[in-house]
Formats: structure tokens, sequence, C-alpha cells
């Protein structure tokens, strides 16, 4: 077995050892047994679809979770890791996928936080510390810098350290690139490759087939809780990698639908404002999905807010089959036909508290349908119709009488999706549909909006997933720092969108 | 279409409907709190060297144990109705109208100047007259902290209190002022207070139907009580208003992207809100005095909310909660006649009353959320719990699913 | 007018000053950490019939003399302050009641706890202690007790917990800003999944917040029972406990800031008590006159709310468990 480089790899012996692992949460096996090796020097890889058991797992060796079974042991010693601390002392650092940096804070007081070295607070003497380690291991990061005004591949460079000021050897890294642009993630990837040559083991879990192949020595995949694999990349391909996370041969893309695009049903220009938006400038067709491609924090928030009337733009135009909706108010702009996937379903899109019925009839509660004189409520037709809403999209759930929180995140991704499509909305804008979602109800979710699509209907796709934007777009565009950079074809490679999505114009690629 | 097999046909008769379950699991909070509460009030009644048991048969006994006491027990309850309906609305929509103290005193001086300037009107046209310059004295005060939270995102709390302060000052110059009272004879020694009211423009003794004593103040205030409670019922549960004001108050941003306008629906609930506060001094000066004093009662705001807090801001449960508040009112009474215990230890009580309520509520709400969760997992799907954020589906030990209600706090 | 009655109004400022501050401080270690309190009136109001207690039974029946026993009386009145605190720190640390709800319910059961006391402390009196109680010895601020044209006044007889509160300041802002224990109570009202996720365990500082917050309102209402009234009397707090957070608010959660507006606020109140002849002012009624402060509170409210940031976490319910 050969490695991609760096002072671990054959020969040496397993620095963490997980046998066994087993963890239970209310319903679900999340880890079923699961046995991984670690070993210094080494990126190891762990890939498997969204619950899979990934980070639960990683989250038991980080002493987040108590195992329901198993043991862990580092060189050779059976430890327990009963909290973050004690992971911590045994050389066990972990960065989530989430930072959780406080923002009003220094990088230092950030990276000191818990580890102070007495009551009294050197801030300079830490500073200086702290300058050091990072120059050590070629980080580039101000200490003196207050994390909210950071990027996000700086405040990633933080957590990263905060972890090596502890001495950690062992460094997990919970889906790093996924709120990178491509730029950062390469300066990650750096940065990865000098602590595996310094002897550090990094955990590297992602569900990107192509930079785990490109950076990992050894990578283990796994399926609903078990591992299905383990293996180097010189001895598999992507494809192979994606059947053993699913199970199956992975559909790559789903039959679009030939639809005759008709005229602009949306018609964005030089949108600004909010410091997010920059001038920008795009046009959704019946009968068409336009995919927006780009990282996360350029300005797609700012985009979907504005579009369904949470946010006022501070100039440009916006026009819904040419009136002007820009700056109305989200009851007239939802009136107008459109339809809100948003990012954020539990911030923007589901009242948790309410019941089933209650939340199908958000947006719609001044229907005639629905209420009458003095705003009496019909509960009784709500009820109908999200009875038949369940039936129709496949919620899983009691009865529309229980609360929407009781529904897995694909449920109530599939809630959303049903009562926004069943207004039959000409513009449905869908920003990161399928976040958090499983494959299966991924499938659904595509479904639904090629659906839309043979319906004549327009569709805005925001999401950071270029699976995605292939799957379902018929034209791509590239949204960096506010503007759109670039207008793709379905089947444009991946770099060329790359290079939109850094900003740069296709004809820059080198 | 995913293949998971046939979803299950959607229960609607056959398994416990949901909203049993939660009101058995409340009921049970409630008792578990009363016990606590006893309990320990009961050590405290021990200090004093009394046996707890006959400490509360007595008040029981003041309470309810004739005409009297429950004439009593209802009159003051009476006004606690509508202080706490009024908090209640506001809640719901994820604020809090701490201002119903001051609310009611403005309502106070409105419906007095209705009394004694609209006395042309037969009585059955004055009575409403005056409730509605008082519903208006009230929504006034109200609208106040309600435009400047809406407008400037001013904190209800610090606005609401600081309302209360300055309509204390208002209803003194008010007496001292338009409102001095000229009735007196001459030379005659009378507490400041407004002139009296028509007596057309009164409401009448309720008690003297039942054989209760004019001296507890019964009066058909308290049906309108009732009737308003259904009424808040009504649009809480079954209007758009309420729906929207629930949304607001559970998740706005949610709310907001359904097209909800939060300001309109925080202030329409702050105007009903003040509405119902308007009704709380009716008591005093339409039922009991029969004239504005100086001398009011106070703290009818404030144990209105505490009043809400029993009740668990439901419609139905602040009648029984304001019953319940009469009952150990009237006990002060008891304990003054026969006992060594001090009347105070009744305010002990309800103290340790709310307390144990509040705490025991937010218990059973998280277990009940728990269970539902529970359940509703063996149904669910597998799925990783990759946000910290993210509560759906399974996720940790601490995580016990519906997140609690987050009235909007942000100051 | 002549100065000498602006003097005297500032003096008088300076002891609303104190106690606003004084309670406003309490308010801020508690909101750093986390927990909203908005109980700060009902804590105070703790603190003044158990002060008004504490500074009798110290000197008078202890037989403390006239220094020890009025300090051991406020002390006594911070100390019952954090002891009522401990119910909401319990409330909405352990059993994560929101934060308000908590906060409503403190000053409710303070009012009838109060009584409760009052009844047990002074002879069967519920709503009011004996005047004349004993007080801390006035003091004249050096230098500034000697300028001329009756401004001198505005620093003559001032009880020497007006300095205390105004150096306050200083081990204030050195505690949080400059140690470990600072640190670690703003990370857990600004982040406390950061916080417990580097194992520091922000229960613990939170209880530590919410405690110190009823010793200073506590201390702060048994100054305003003891030092300034002379007595218990029910409703003394007059919702300063309210117009403390106001001024919290407004000063960005900073205790620097905060000496201003508790200044400012305490200015206001000294309003109707002294400057009832001033011109504008003597043109309304003396009922409107007294209006003031609070009227003085909301406009400050709902102009310059926009622009302060609460600590990021505060009031939301940590579902997090223990610490390390």
């Amino acid at each position: 077995m050969t490695t991609g480089g760096g002072a671990g790899g054959n020969g040496s012996p397993p620095l963490v050892v997980l046998e066994h692992i087993t963890k239970r949460f209310p319903g679900v096996l999340a880890n079923d047994e699961v046995d991984l090796e670690l070993r210094a020097g080494e990126v190891h890889a762990l890939i498997g679809e969204n619950g899979a058991g990934k980070s639960t797992l990683m989250r038991v060796l980080y002493g987040m979770y108590p195992a329901d079974g198993g043991r862990i042991l580092v060189r050779g010693q059976e430890i327990k890791i009963g909290s973050p601390r004690d992971a911590i002392a045994n050389g066990i650092g972990m960065v989530h996928q989430h930072f959780v940096l406080v923002d009003p804070f220094t990088v230092t007081e950030n990276i000191i936080l818990g580890e102070e070295g007495g009551e009294r607070l050197d801030v300079v003497a830490a500073q200086q510390r702290i300058a050091e380690l990072a120059d050590s291991y070629g980080f580039r990061v101000d200490p003196g810098a207050v994390v909210e005004e950071l990027s996000v591949g700086e405040e990633q460079r933080v957590e990263i350290l905060k972890a090596l000021y502890r001495g950690v050897e062992i460094l997990i890294l919970d889906e790093p690139t996924a709120v990178l642009t491509p730029s950062e993630s390469k300066d990650l990837f750096d940065n990865l490759r000098k602590l595996r040559e310094a002897g550090r083991t990094i955990v590297f879990i992602s569900h990107k087939l192509d930079e785990v192949m490109e950076i990992a020595d050894r990578i283990t995949v796994l399926r609903r809780g078990r591992v299905v694999g383990e293996t180097p990349p010189a001895e598999t391909s992507k494809a192979k990698l994606a059947e053993m996370m699913v199970g199956r041969p992975v559909l790559f893309r789903l039959e679009k639908p030939t639809v005759q695009i008709g005229e602009p049903v949306l018609r964005v220009q030089d949108l600004t404002g909010d410091g997010k938006l920059n001038g920008l400038s795009l046009e959704v067709r019946a009968g068409e999905i336009l995919g927006v491609a780009g990282v996360e924090g350029n300005g797609q928030r700012e985009l979907a807010e504005s579009l369904i009337g949470l946010r006022t733009p501070a100039s440009g135009t916006i026009e819904l089959e040419g009136s002007s909706i820009a700056g109305r108010r989200v009851f007239d702009i939802r009136n107008a036909g459109v339809g809100y996937i948003p990012e954020d379903r539990h911030e923007q899109g589901l009242v948790l508290n309410m019941t089933l019925w209650e939340n199908a009839l958000l947006g719609r509660q001044d229907d005639a349908e629905f209420s009458g004189t003095l705003g009496v409520l019909f509960i009784k037709k709500v009820k109908e119709l999200t009875a038949r809403l369940i039936k129709l999209f496949d919620i899983r759930a009691r009865s529309v009488d229980v609360a929407a929180s009781t529904l897995s995140g694909g449920n109530q991704q599939k809630l959303i999706l049903a009562r926004e499509l069943e207004t039959d909305p000409k513009l449905l804008i869908a920003a990161q549909p399928t976040r958090g979602l499983d494959v299966g109800a991924i499938e659904f979710v595509w479904k639904q909006i090629l659906d839309q699509k043979a319906a004549g209907r327009g569709v805005l796709l925001i999401s950071a997933e270029l699976d995605e934007i292939y799957a379902l777009s018929d034209r791509i565009v590239t949204l960096y720092e506010g503007k759109i950079t670039g207008e793709f074809p379905p089947d444009a490679p991946p770099e060329q969108i790359g290079m939109g999505m850094l900003g740069r114009a296709p004809e820059e690629a080198a | 279409m995913a293949t998971q097999g046939l979803a299950p046909p959607i229960a609607v008769a056959r398994t416990r409907p949901a909203w049993l379950e939660t009101f058995a699991g409340q009921a049970l909070a409630l008792l578990a709190s009363f016990a606590i509460a006893l309990v320990a009030g009961s050590l405290l009644i021990i200090a004093y060297g009394e046996n707890p048991i006959d400490v509360y048969t007595s008040i029981l006994d003041a309470s309810l144990g004739s005409a009297d006491g429950i004439g009593y027990v209802l009159a003051i309850a009476t006004p606690l109705i509508f202080s706490a309906l009024a908090v209640s609305v506001c809640f719901k929509g994820g604020m809090f109208n701490i201002g119903v103290e001051g609310q009611y005193l403005v309502a106070m001086i409105t419906a007095a100047v209705a009394e004694l300037n609209l006395d042309f009107l037969p009585g059955p046209l004055l009575i409403p007259a005056v409730l509605i310059a008082a519903m208006l004295g009230g929504m006034i005060w109200a609208a106040v902290p309600g435009v400047l939270k809406v407008r400037t995102g001013a904190h209800e709390v610090v606005t609401t209190i600081m309302m209360n302060g300055i309509a204390v000052s208002l209803v003194g110059w008010a007496l001292n002022g338009p409102l001095h009272y000229n009735d007196a004879p001459e030379g005659a020694f009378v507490d400041l207070r407004s002139n009296v009211f028509p007596p057309e423009g009164l409401a009448g003794d309720l008690g003297a139907k039942f054989g209760v004593t004019p001296g507890a103040h019964l009066s058909w205030l308290l049906f309108l009580a009732i009737v308003a409670a259904i009424v808040v019922w009504f649009l809480i549960r079954r209007t758009r208003l309420g729906y929207e004001a629930r949304a607001v108050g559970s998740s706005p941003g949610s709310a907001k992207a359904g097209g909800v306008s939060i300001g309109s629906t925080q202030l329409r609930l702050f105007l009903i809100s003040g509405a119902l506060a308007g009704l709380v001094g009716m008591h005093l000066i339409l039922a009991d005095r029969g004239y504005l004093p100086l001398n009011y009662v106070v703290g009818l705001g404030f144990t209105g909310i505490a009043v809400a807090f029993l009740g668990q801001n439901n419609p139905i449960g602040i009648i029984f909660a304001a019953i319940l508040w009469g009952i150990l009112s009237r006990g002060e009474v008891a304990l003054q006649i026969s006992s060594q215990v001090p009347r105070e230890f009744i305010i002990i009580l309800q103290g340790l009353l709310i307390l144990t309520v509040v705490i025991t509520y937010q218990i059973a709400k998280r277990r009940l959320a728990a269970r539902q969760l529970q359940r509703a997992g063996l149904a669910g799907e597998l799925e990783d719990s990759a946000a910290p954020e993210e509560s759906s589906g399974p996720r940790g030990p601490e995580d016990t699913g519906a997140e609690a209600l987050e009235p909007g706090k942000r100051i | 007018m002549p100065f000498t009655d602006i003097a005297v109004a500032i003096q008088i400022s300076f002891t609303y000053f104190t106690i606003i501050y004084l309670t406003g401080l309490g308010g801020l270690f508690s909101e750093r950490s986390g927990i909203v309190n908005i109980g700060l009136e009902g804590l105070m109001i703790v603190g003044t019939v158990t002060g008004a207690f504490g500074v009798r039974f110290f000197t008078d029946t202890v037989g403390l003399g006239s220094v020890w026993g009025p300090l051991l009386g406020l002390l006594f009145g911070a100390l019952c302050g954090a002891i009522f605190a401990s119910i909401h720190a319990v409330a909405t640390i352990t059993f994560r009641v929101d934060h308000i709800v908590s906060g409503v319910v403190i000053n409710l059961i303070a009012i009838g706890l109060a009584r409760f006391l009052s009844y047990a402390f002074f002879n069967g009196q519920s709503t009011q202690s004996d005047p004349g109680g004993p007080h801390l010895a006035r003091l004249d601020v050096p230098g500034l007790s000697s300028l001329p044209g009756g401004l001198d006044r505005a620093f003559e007889g001032l009880s020497p917990m007006v300095v205390v509160a105004a150096l306050m300041v200083i081990p204030v802002w050195y505690s949080l800003y400059r140690t470990r224990w600072g640190l670690r109570l703003r990370s857990c009202g600004e982040n406390p999944e950061a916080t417990r996720s580097l194992g520091v365990s922000v229960p613990q500082y939170r209880y530590q917040g919410v405690l110190l917050s009823g010793a200073f309102a506590g201390l702060s209402g048994a100054f305003l029972a003891a030092e300034v009234i002379g007595n218990w009397r029910e409703g003394q707090t007059l919702g300063l406990g309210f117009i403390a957070l106001a001024a919290l608010i407004l000063s960005n959660w900073n205790p620097i800031r905060l000496m201003f507006f508790a200044w400012l606020f305490g200015f206001a109140v000294a309003i109707p008590l002294r400057l009832n002849d001033a011109p504008v002012i003597s043109l309304l009624p003396e009922q409107f006159i007294r209006m003031i402060p609070y009227v003085v509170t909301i406009v400050a409210i709902a102009g310059f709310v926009g622009r302060v940031r609460p600590p990021a976490a505060a009031g939301r319910a940590y579902e997090g468990g223990g610490g390390s």
C-alpha cells in the first residue's frame, strides 16, 4: 500500500484506533461497530453521504458524544474521552463545519480562551506566541485582528491554530472546504501538507470526491453507519467511491425534460445593496432552470431575500413578468406568483413550534379559501390541504397535528416544497434546496424542481453544490462578490465554472 | 420518486391526538407545581407552629365555604381575568406587556371622564360608552410602547414600565385638577377622588341574586370577563390575526418570509392588549366604589402577569388561575382571623406558586417535545447532524427537539 | 435661579447616579455572561428591605457603631440580593426558563417577599420601617467642595458610597477586560458554544454573573433605603431598576459609558426633587414634573436603541450541558 506522501504511511503503528464504535440516537443507529485506524503523518479522508455517520464518529472521538459501544485507543492505551477537554489532552482536536469563534474577540483572545495561562491576561505575550506558531506552519494570520472582520478562510485558520496551540497531533476537519473559495481551498491544502510533513495526522471529512482524491493518503467510506471500504486513492476512482457511498450506481444526472423556453419570467438589473450585492444582473425564462453557482457568502442570501421581499435593495430593478417587484412587500410578491425555498428552513421556512397544518398555511393565510370575514380561519380546509400534500410528497408524519419540529430535515424540506409548489408559482426561488438531506430526499427535491420546469415555470436555483447545479440547470451563472461573473452552458467543464466562482472571466482561464 | 415504502396513512383518530397529550402533560405539570408549592408553604407554616392542614382548610373555608366567600373570590378574580388576558395576548406574539398597570390607570381616567360627561345618556347606553372609553384609554396608553417597538425597536419591557410611572402621576394630576370632586357637602372631609358617578352608570350588584353580601361587589363584569376570555381564545386559535401572532411569536423570520407583517401584527396585539387592560379597573370604579379614588388598587397589572403564567397563557386556564388567585387572596382574611401565621404568608405562597409553575411548565414542555421527537424518529430517516444548529432529526443527548419559545428578546 | 439649587440638584443626582450605576453594573455582569436580567428592580427591592434591617441590626442590636454597622448592613443587603438572584440563576441556567419570564417572576416575588420580610423584621409592619435609620457619615469631596458660587454644595454631604460607586468602574473594567475570568465570562455571553467547545463551563460563569447582579443590585437597594431615604418603604425603588436597565442598554453594556448614562438619568430623577422652580420646568404642573425621569428614559431608549449591540448570545437558552 503506497501513500501520497508524508512521514507516516506504511509501517508506522497506528496513533489512534477506534474499535467497534457504536452510537445510537433516538430511532437511529448512527455508528454501527465502526473500526478506524489513524496513523501519524497522514491525511485520512472519511467520506460518505449526509447521514452516513462520519461527523458523529468524529464527535465521539472528540468527546462530544459518549459512545454506546466500542473503545478508543491512543498509542495503544485504551482511554475514556468524556469531553473535548479530554480529547485535547490526548492530542485530538477538531474544527467543525460551522466555526465556533467569538466574533467580537481578537484572533488571540479566541485562541487563548480556556488556556489563558494565568488569571492576569498577558495579551502581548500571547500574540507573540501565536505569531510564531502560525509562522512555523506557514499560516497567514494577524493575531490582533478582530474575528468579525476576517474572511472565511482566515477564520478557518484561526480554528486550526486553536487546536495547534493546544498541542494536538490529530486534527479533525469537518467539511472544511464547504465554505471556501477554490483559492482558499488551495491554501488550506498547502497548509495541510505542511502539517502532514511535520508528522501530524489530519482526518478530512468530506463528500467532495475530487478533493479527497487529491489530498488523502487513505480513504475510509461510511454508509448508513458502517464502514464499507478503506483504500488509498491510487487504488480507486471517483465513480467507485461514489458507488460505495451510496450502495448502488449513482445517477449523477436525472433526465432533464425538453421544454420550450419562453419569455423572461424574472429580470434583475444592477441589483446593489447591503455591501453584498454589487450590480447583479440576471434573467430567468419560463421553462428554464437558471443555476447560480458560487461559494456561500458572495451574496446568495441577499439575492434570494431581495427577490422575495425580505430585503429592499439600495438600487437596481427586479421585474416579474414585466412588473417591478423590487422593494415590495413579501405578501405582494408572493401573490404575484413567487415561491421561496429558503436556505435556512428553520429561520425562514417553518415555524417549528407549530403544527404541520399551520405551517402549510403559511403564505396562504389570506387566501379566500382559507380565511373569511373577520379573519376567521377555515381550519378544516387547511387540514385537508395538508393531508393531501403529505400524501403527495410522501412526507413521513403521524398526523397533520404534530409539530413541525418532529419531522426529519428531509421531511421538513418536503413540506416547504409542497407548500410553495402548491401555489404553482411563476418563479420558484430555490436556495440550497437539498442542504443536509440524504440521497433519497435529494432525488425527490430535484425531481420536483424539474417538474416545475416541465410545467413551463421558471426556477432560480442558488446552490453551492456543483453537482446540483449540473444536474438541474439549463444555464449556469457564477456569483462572486455580489456580481454575476460569467455565464456557462450546462455542460461547461468545472474548471471554467470554478474560475467564474473566483471572479475571473472565462476567457482568462489559463 | 424514491422508494421508501408506503407512507403510513394519516392518523387522525387512531393515535392519541397531539393536543390531548399536551393538555395532559401540562395538567400534570400544574398539579406537580401546586404540590411542591403547598409542601414548601407547609414548611413555613410549621415554622410558625401551626398545622398546615388547618391553615389550608381555613383558607378553603373562607373562600369556598360560603356563598359570601365565593362571591368575594369571583369579585377578586374579575379584574385579574382581564389583566391576565391582556398580558397573554401580547405574549402570544412574543412580547411582554408589563404596562397593564399603567394602561388600566389611564383607562380609569377616561372612563371617569365619560361617566361624568356623558351622563345625559340613558343607562343602557351610558355603560357601554364608559366601557368603550376605558378600552380606548388603555389602547392609547398601550399604543405608545407599541409604536415605539415597531418603529424603533425599543424594548417594550422598559418602555411599558416607564409608561406605568407616567400614568401614576397622570392620575394624581387628574384628580387634583380636572377630575377633582366638587360634589361633596360643605365642610365634609373627603379623600381625594373624582365626583361620584351617576347610578345608572354603575355595574349592578350581581351577588344579591345569589345570596352574596353586597360587600363583595360581585357584578356582571364577571360575565364580561368570561366572555372576553372566550373571545380571546377564539381570536388566538381561530383567526388570521391570532395565527399570525403566534407565528411571529414563535419564528419571526419564517413568519415574515410567509408574508406576515411583523410590525402590523405586533401593533394590533398591543392595541388589543391595551383594550383588555382598560377593563381591569372597571371593577373598582364601577362595581366597588362608584367613583375614581386616589387610593385606587395598585398591582392589578403585575398580578395579571402572575395569573397569566399560572394559567399558562391560555384563556380558559386564565379563568381558573384567576379564581385560584382569588381563593388565595381571600385566604388572607382567614389567616388574619384564625391563625398565628401572618397574612403575608399568602404572598409567599403565591410567589412560590408562580415560580414552581414556570419551572415545571418548562420541564414539561421539553419532556413532551423529546417524546414526540423520539416517536417521530422511529418513522423518520437517518440523517447526519452536520451543523450544530440543525435541529431536525436526532442530534445529541443535549437536544430535546422543539426549541424553547423564544419571544423577541433582542433589545 | 440661584446656583445653589442647581448645585443641590447635582448633589442629588450623584446619589441617584450611585443607585443607577450600581444596579446597572449588576445587570452588566449578568447580561455579559448571557443571562438577560430584567429582575433588577426586584433584586433592588430585596436589597432595600434587608438593607434597612441590616443597618439597624448591625448598628444597634449588635452594637458595631456607626461605621461598621451601616457598612455591614449594606453588605447584608448585597448578600441577600445575591441569594435572591440565585432563583433567577437556577430558573434560567438550570431549567432554561425564558430569561424575561424569569425576570418578571423575580419582580413579582420580590414585592411579596419584601412585605413578608418587613413583617418579620419590623415588628409586624409590612409596608414600611421606622424612619431615621443609621447611615454612614457624610463626607465632602476634598477640593471640589470648596468651589465658589454655590457649586460647592454639589460635592458636600455625600455618602461615601457615592465615591465607592464612582471608583467601582476601575475594578469592574479591569476584571472584565484584563483577567482570564472576564474573558471567559464575556465569551459565555457572546458565543457559549465556542466557550464550551474549549472546555470552559458556561453554567459556572453564568451563575457567577447572575449572583453578582444580585449583589450589586442588592447593594444599590440597601443604599437607597439606608443611606438615601433612611428607612424602608414599599415601592421606594420607583422603577429605578428599569431605569438602570435602560442606562445599561444605552451604554452598550460598557462600564465606562454606563457611568455617563447613570448620571444622566440620575439627574433626570433629581429634577422633580429639586428643580421644580427652574425656568420652563416650573411651567408644568407638579405631577408632570414627576414624569420627567420616565419620559427622558423613554425618549433615550427609543432614540438610540438602534445603535447598540447586546452580547450576541444574551437571552438565548443555551442547550449545552455542563463544561469539561
